[in-house]
This record gives structure tokens, sequence and C-alpha cells, in this order.
């Protein structure tokens, strides 16, 4: 028996502590921390509540974008503001580039190099490459020029931030060729570029991104114009031709390599979502990603917001009460010490019904495939035919399902935030969109919930006096890398951690591959 | 010119098939962005090709959103991947470096031990819980901090978190959060602090200071400290308001201001003042650098600025939430940073000349509009502005 530590667990947003027992080459037991404590909500409050949009987002600087629209929406519920159909849209399309901007950074920046080993790459025949590439559909470029600048920088022995990476790990697929490790580097770099163009059109309607500006309680301060809209479409058209003709083909060819990966890392089987992007009713159920709770076996059924609660017996809090609804909860941090047996984390452990949910994409894919959501069931059916497994969505509930659950997402999504950048320039030919609505400061209690790319989001908001009197926030990372609640149950990420293969215990690739999958 | 060794930076670049004439193209355009002369990119080209090794760096995060490391993955030249990989070695960055746990760290003791590193911090140092607020590979993080900047060449403070604690810092600053600035002071540790505030960072700064750094050689004959502001800011950075260079000026001198959104104003892009906009009070070049590969800015995307520039990393309380809040009410008499209460000398002199200079303009623009009164910290709303402003969007 080992216990066997990865701190910093990197590229992921923010500091976590991943922590495992291994027994006869596998994980026995997990335990998560996340080992920071910052306190928002306390900032928050007092102050007004508009304020909570612009300080609530910077809880994440990756989906800023979702806790600032979950931020607008609490105080929006709480006020009674409803917003006109343009600042629907307009919020739509924001946060539709952040999705696309999050899931392209997630699967090149962060987690391809679990899967591509750039040294490996170095061994490709780069016409080699061009057919192989040709064969798999996905996109060609200087693939020599690649490969040379691979070599410049392993020969100049300055690797930069490749340095001291697990090159040569045995868990790497022996199999997969030089070639395909080329062609995924090549694209590491490409999604550099192609991620910072969705960026670019928050920059354009938001102001800047990370951090945006426009969200305000009531709609939108963003007014488009011809041009501005010319300049969001174009891009998210490249974005979305990249996605379909790169990112998914990549996917495809890689995922053969590691099919060993659909028989661990699946968790608990049990998944929540709030849902994302609204349609004109605004209803949870009715979203373009619909809102679900998946508790026993694959049925859907709809979320009720009043049976989240938050443990704290092993979390750093010196509260009174545990297992609080959000917006009841306390956080008097008190730091201890880090043990396993007793307190090890920063986060609650937060639960819907009790129950232990994992949220992020394959939450909600698997929630939009069971309701029925065409475009899903289309890309779900496809991919399984490709893996051999068809009509068997439950193999999704694994390492790989939830990689490629992600990338699936991302193509739905593109299409999705092109469709409404044309119902806006649409509304535009019938005369004006209409893009806010005037309201009062009034006192009432509301909530947001939402999705971030990474998961459901949830804020509570308390106004009275005219100011911010409670706010409670639950983050979507908070879900998934929950500690131990009052039970002793694990959390959605130390569940899927379970029985996963362990080669090496100095180097335990496949922890960190489970971990990253849930992109904490 | 003949050179006989150019050194890594451009073997690498010339690996990568850039001529020397793109390579001198690049310094052109860098020197252009940057504000610099002409005259300045032979001094680039020979700084680079005389290099014989990467600038080495680490990227430490403290209590950060991980928002800086984003913006500098949204850099428009060099594009990011020329940063980390061919100008400088970044040994250590938490959120996209491939190593992980004790090798992670192994990378940066390493970086440590052979010193003449750029350390640049990104989020608030958190001293909160007895320093138990992030602790990382079981060290407290202010002590992975001390032990990282008391062996850099310089700290490269990004973003408002790191320069005086930011949001973070904000009260009732629940995990004691702190700038890196008066940490070291705090521990007697004299490495030289750059200030970059805003939050997030805008990663054409970096750049600049990355261009300073390694192609003006500017840390090695100690230049670069002499153009910092008594707030460590780079005066080319932040020694105009965004007031000064904001495309919206020509309307506030004319009076014509937006008093709600939604309104017909708002289509027409007047001026945002009266909706709360900080930039006759925040220093920074954001009109004209502007955000995300320059695609946009606050401004005009339609939202006033919130001054989250806004940065005092020589007093508590400057921070930019505590200073801004409530965002959309329309300021007078902001402290401006907190002038006003630190030691006189040049900060008064020279930005404080530069901020009286701002307010003294805007004045006239409200004289002008008709809106002048006596300047409590909100100014009290007039009946005709309350006409035009129905309740919601600032008030």
């Amino acid at each position: 028996m080992a216990r066997v530590v990865v701190d910093p667990l990197t590229r992921i947003e923010g500091h976590l502590r991943v922590e495992v027992e291994v027994n006869g080459g596998e994980v026995t037991d997990a335990w998560v921390s996340g080992t920071l404590y910052r306190g928002m909500e306390k900032v928050v409050q007092g102050r007004d509540p508009q304020d909570a949009f612009y300080i609530s987002q910077r809880i994440c600087g990756v989906c800023p974008i979702s806790h600032g629209h979950a931020s607008t929406m609490s105080a929006e519920a709480a006020m009674g503001i409803s917003i006109p159909e343009g600042a629907r849209l307009v919020r739509n399309i924001i946060e539709g580039a952040q999705f696309l901007h999050s899931h392209i950074l997630w699967f090149y920046t962060l987690a391809a190099l679990d899967y591509v080993d750039p040294v490996k790459a170095l061994e490709a025949n780069v016409a080699d490459t061009y057919a192989l590439a040709q064969a798999a559909g996905t996109g060609a470029c200087d693939f020599g020029a690649v490969k040379d600048r691979l070599a410049g920088l392993v020969n100049n022995g300055q690797l930069s931030i490749f340095s001291n990476g697990w090159f040569g790990h045995p868990d790497y697929a022996a199999d997969m060729p030089a070639e395909l490790h080329l062609i995924a580097v090549a694209h590491y770099l490409e999604a550099l570029q192609i991620q910072a163009e969705a960026a670019q059109v928050i920059g354009i309607m938001g102001g800047k991104f990370p951090h945006f500006m426009t969200s305000i309680n009531g709609g939108t301060s963003f007014v488009p114009t011809e041009e501005k809209l010319d300049d969001v479409l174009f891009r998210l058209l490249k974005i979305n031709n990249w996605v379909k003709n790169t990112m998914i083909p990549d996917t495809l060819a890689i995922a053969p390599f590691y099919k060993d990966a659909l028989g661990f890392g699946g968790g608990t089987g049990k998944f929540l979502a709030w849902g994302v992007f609204n349609d004109p009713s605004f209803d949870l159920t009715s979203r373009y990603l619909p809102g679900g709770a998946i508790l026993d076996g694959l049925k859907v059924e709809d979320p009720d917001p009043a049976k989240v609660t938050e443990y704290v017996e092993h979390s750093w809090y010196d509260n009174a009460e545990s297992n609080l609804h959000p917006s009841e909860g306390e956080a008097n941090a008190k730091y201890t010490e880090y043990n396993t047996d007793d307190k090890y984390s920063w986060g609650k452990a937060v639960r819907y019904d009790e129950q232990p949910t994992e949220v992020g994409p394959l939450s909600r894919m698997l929630i939009a495939y069971l309701r029925g959501v065409e475009p899903v069931q289309d890309l779900i059916d496809g991919t399984l035919s490709a893996l051999g497994a068809a009509g068997k969505p439950e193999v999704l509930v694994s390492l790989l399902g939830r990689v490629a659950a992600r990338n699936l997402e991302t193509a739905y999504v593109g299409d999705l935030t092109v469709g409404w950048v044309t119902e806006v320039i649409e509304a535009m030919k019938g005369g004006s969109v209409d893009l806010f609505t005037e309201h009062e400061i009034k006192d009432g209690s509301g909530y947001g919930l939402w999705e971030a790319p990474r998961g459901s989001v949830g804020h509570w908001m308390t106004v009275k006096g005219g100011k911010i009197d409670r706010y409670n926030v639950v983050a979507p990372t908070t879900w998934d890398i929950a500690p131990r609640d009052r039970d002793g149950v694990r959390g959605p990420m130390e569940e899927a951690l379970i029985g996963t293969p362990v080669s090496d215990v100095e180097k335990p690739m496949n922890v960190c591959r489970v971990a990253r999958s849930f992109d904490p | 010119m003949a050179h006989e060794d150019h050194g890594a930076v451009y073997d690498l670049l010339k690996s990568r098939g850039v001529s020397r004439r793109d390579f001198l193209k690049y310094c052109g355009s860098l020197a252009a962005m940057l504000g610099l002369s002409e005259a300045m990119v032979p001094q680039m080209v020979a700084a680079v090709e005389s290099g014989t090794k990467l600038q080495p760096a680490l990227w430490l995060n403290g209590g950060s959103c991980s928002g800086c490391t984003e913006s500098i993955a949204q850099v428009d030249t060099p594009d990011v991947a020329s940063i980390v990989l061919d100008l400088l070695s970044i040994n250590y960055f938490e959120t996209i470096m491939m190593a992980q746990g004790d090798d992670a760290e192994k990378a940066a003791e390493e970086t440590i031990k052979e010193g003449g590193y750029i350390l640049i911090y990104e989020g608030s140092v958190m001293t909160g819980q007895d320093g138990n607020a992030l602790v990382i590979n079981g060290r407290k993080s202010t002590e992975i901090l001390a032990e990282a900047a008391a062996g850099a060449a310089a700290v490269l403070a990004v973003g408002s978190c790191a320069v005086d604690g930011g949001w973070v810092a904000a009260a009732p600053n629940p995990a004691g959060a702190i700038g890196v600035q008066e940490f070291l002071t705090d521990e007697g540790i004299s490495t030289p602090v750059i200030n970059l505030p805003t939050c997030p960072v805008n990663p054409e700064w970096i750049v600049a200071m990355v261009v300073d750094v390694l192609l003006l050689g500017k840390l090695a004959d100690g230049s670069i400290l002499d153009e910092l502001d008594d707030f460590g800011r780079p005066k080319l950075i932040y020694g105009q308001s965004i007031h000064d260079n904001c495309p919206r000026r020509g309307h506030f001198e004319n009076g014509e201001f937006v008093y709600q959104f939604g309104s017909e104003e708002e289509k027409k892009g007047y001026c945002l003042y009266p909706l709360g906009c900080k930039g006759p009070q925040t220093f920074t070049n954001c009109p004209i650098v502007r955000w995300n590969s320059r695609s946009g800015w606050c401004i005009e995307a339609g939202s006033p600025c919130i001054g989250c520039g806004s940065a005092n990393p020589t007093k508590h309380g400057g921070n930019w939430v505590d200073v801004g809040t409530p965002f959309l009410n329309r300021h007078r008499d902001l402290p401006l940073g907190g002038l006003g209460n630190t030691a006189p000398g040049t900060v008064a002199g020279v930005v404080g000349g530069v901020a009286g200079a701002a307010l003294v303009a805007h004045g006239v623009g409200m004289k002008v509009a008709g809106r002048m009164d006596g300047g409590a910290d909100y100014e009290p709303m007039k009946a005709h502005d309350a006409k035009k402003m129905k309740k919601g969007g600032g008030e």
C-alpha cells in the first residue's frame, strides 16, 4: 500500500492537491483538497446589488462569464427584473464564446499533454504526418516547421513550460504513431490562436476577457452594430470550422488508442445540471442545454434548487451547523491542519438531495441526450458508433467519456452561437433590438442558476435596504472536488479516482488524467 | 551585419523558418506596438542576437483566479507560444506547465538555485489563517514567495491582486490579502518590484516589460527602475488617464452624455461619465493598447470603466473595489489612490499633477454641460438629470 500525492495538480484553474491510496496497482481511496481560501462572498456583502456582477465573476479567471451571468440573474430575480429578448441573445453569444474558448483551451493546452508526448513527436516522418492528417480528416499545417521548432527547444536544453514533464511515460499509448503525436503538438500550438479568437468575441461584446463588463442587471450595455456583429460572426464561423475539422477529428483519432480509459474514471454515476443558454421561455428545463438531475440509472428528473446543501465536517470551517442550504450557510474559515482523517480542504461538501453529483459537460450532454435534444443525440450516437459502443451511452460514464462529452459539446455550442448571432442580425433588420429593462432597486431574495464550461454554478442574493445583505456562491468546481460529507461519502472526483490504474507511484499519470478530466 | 554567434533566440527563430528580414520586421512591429522609436530597433535586434540563452522566469500563482494567466494567453504580438518558447524559459507556470506535483516544484527549485530569473507573481499574497489560506505542496505560499523573490533579479507583480491585494483585499479582507511589494518590504527583501495593475493584467504590458528587460537591457543597467512612478508602475503605461485618451472624450467636451442604459444617447456612443465611468481617475493606457489582441475594450463595448487599474501598494484600502464601489454611481472627489495620504514627494508631483490636470479638464466638461456642484463624495443628482436618468441604470 502506498500513499501518493500530486500537489500541485497543474494545468487546471486554481490550486488543487490530490492524494490517493494505491493497492495492487490501482487506486483504492482518494482525497481531493482545494488549498486556497479567499472569502469572496464576504467582500460582496454590504455593497450595491450591481457591484456583485463585477466582483463575483472574479472567482474564476477561466469562467468569469458564467459567474457574471449567474450573479446578474440572482440580482434580477431578487429585484423582480426580466430582461428583453435582445439581451437574452447577447448573453447567450458571450456565454457561447466562453464555452468555445474554455473547451478548446482545456483539450489542447491543459489536457493534451496527458495523452500526447512532445518528445515522441520528434520521431515523426513529416510526409507520413500529412498522409495521416488526411486519413484522419484533420487539419494540416506546416508540420515540418513544428517539428523543427520542437527540436530546437529540446536541443537548446531550456524546456520552459515543458520542464520536468513525464516524457516517455509508459502510460502514453505505445501503439500511437509518432505522426499522430506531431499532429497533436501542431494543433496544440494552433489551438492557442483559436482560443484567443473565441476570447476576442468577448473582447468585442464584453469589453475584455477575462472579466467582462456588459451583462448588467436588466440586460446588456453592449449595443450591436453591423460592424461589430460582422467581427463576431466571422470569428465564430472560423472557430466553428476549426472545431469540426480539427478538434473533433483529433479526438476521434486519439481516442481509439486510449480505449482503456472507458474502463475507469466514471465516478458516482449521479449528475446535475442547472442548464445553460436560455430560450425565450427562460425555463431551466427548456434551455438549449437543459437542466436536470440523474440520480438513479440513466433517468432524468427536473432539478430542484431547494435540494442543495453543504457539509463542512471535512472542510476548514468552524460553523455551528452543517448540511445547510447555500442561502443559509455560513463560512467561518478556520484552518486546523491537513488531515485526511479529519479536515482536509477549503472546499465544502456540496450535495444535491444529499448525494454527490458530478457537474460539467458529461452531465449536461447526458441530460440533453436523455431529454431528446436532437443535435446532441446525433453527436453522441455518432461517437458511440465510432467507439464500437452503439446504443450504450452508459460507457460515457468514464474518463474517456468525460473527455469526449466536452469536445462534442464544443461542436454543439459552436453551431448554437452562430445561430444566435444570426438571430440578432435578423432582429436588427426588423428595426430595433431591445437590450435593457429599466428598474428600481428593491429588497428581495433570488438566485441565478446557470452553467460554466466546467459545471453548474449558482449565486444566491438577498437585497435589504438597497444593499446586498447575503451572498452565496456554489461554484462548479466545488461540486466536483467536494470532500467527504458527514457520513464519509466521497465527492465526485474522489469517487472517480477509485479503481484508476497506477503503473508508477512516482508518476501517477492516470490519476492526473482523471482529476483533469473534470476541468477543475 | 555579420554574426558568427547569433545566440539561442535567433537560432530558434531561424529553425522556425523565420528569415532575417522577417525578424527585423518583427522587431519593428514590436517597437511600434510599444510606442518605441524605430531607432530602438537595431538595439533590440542586437540584444536578441547576442543572447546565449533564454531569460529564465518563474510564474507563481498566489491567491489568484488564473485570470492573468488567461490574459497572457490572449496577447497580440508576439503570440503566447513565442513568449513561452522563444523569448522566456518559464520553468514554473502552474496553470499551463507540463509537469505536476513534486516534479513541478523541482523545476522551480532548480531555477531558484541557478538565479538570474525574473519572478512573475499573479494573485494576492495570502497572509490570512497564519499563511494557511494558501498552501502548495505542503508549504505556505508566503514562504514560497519569500524564497523565490529573494533570489530573483526582479519581480513583476501582474494584475491588481499582486499589486495591492486587489478585490481579495477589499473589506473585510477575509483572507488577509496584501500585495507583493508590501509583503517583500515587511520581509526585508529588497528585490525590485514592478507593478502592473488592472484586473486582469493587460498582456501587452507584460510583453512591454519583457522587451525592456530582454531586448533593451533595461534591467541590467537599472534604467527600468528609473522609469517607474512612486507606485512602482511604468510611467509609459500608467502616466495618462483613460479619460485622456478616450475616443468618447469629444462627447464629454460637448456635454453629450449617456444617462440611462438602453437610451438613444447610449446608441449614439456618448460619454458614460454620468453612469459612473472611472476613466478620469484611472491611469492606464487601455484606450490605446485595448484588450484581447486589440479587438475591443470596456468603453467601446458600452461599459463605463470601473477602475480595475486603481491600485495603491503603499496604503491599505486603496484597492479598486473599495475605492470604486458603487461602481455605477457618479463619483466626485475620489481619493485618487490615496495620494493625499502618502508621503509627499514625486508621487504628488508626477501622478498627482496628471490627476489634477485631468480633473480640471473634466471640470470644464461638466461646466459646459451645466452640471458643476460643490463636490460631495457622490454628486447629488440634479433635477434635470433625474428626469433623463430614470432609476435603475446608475443609482
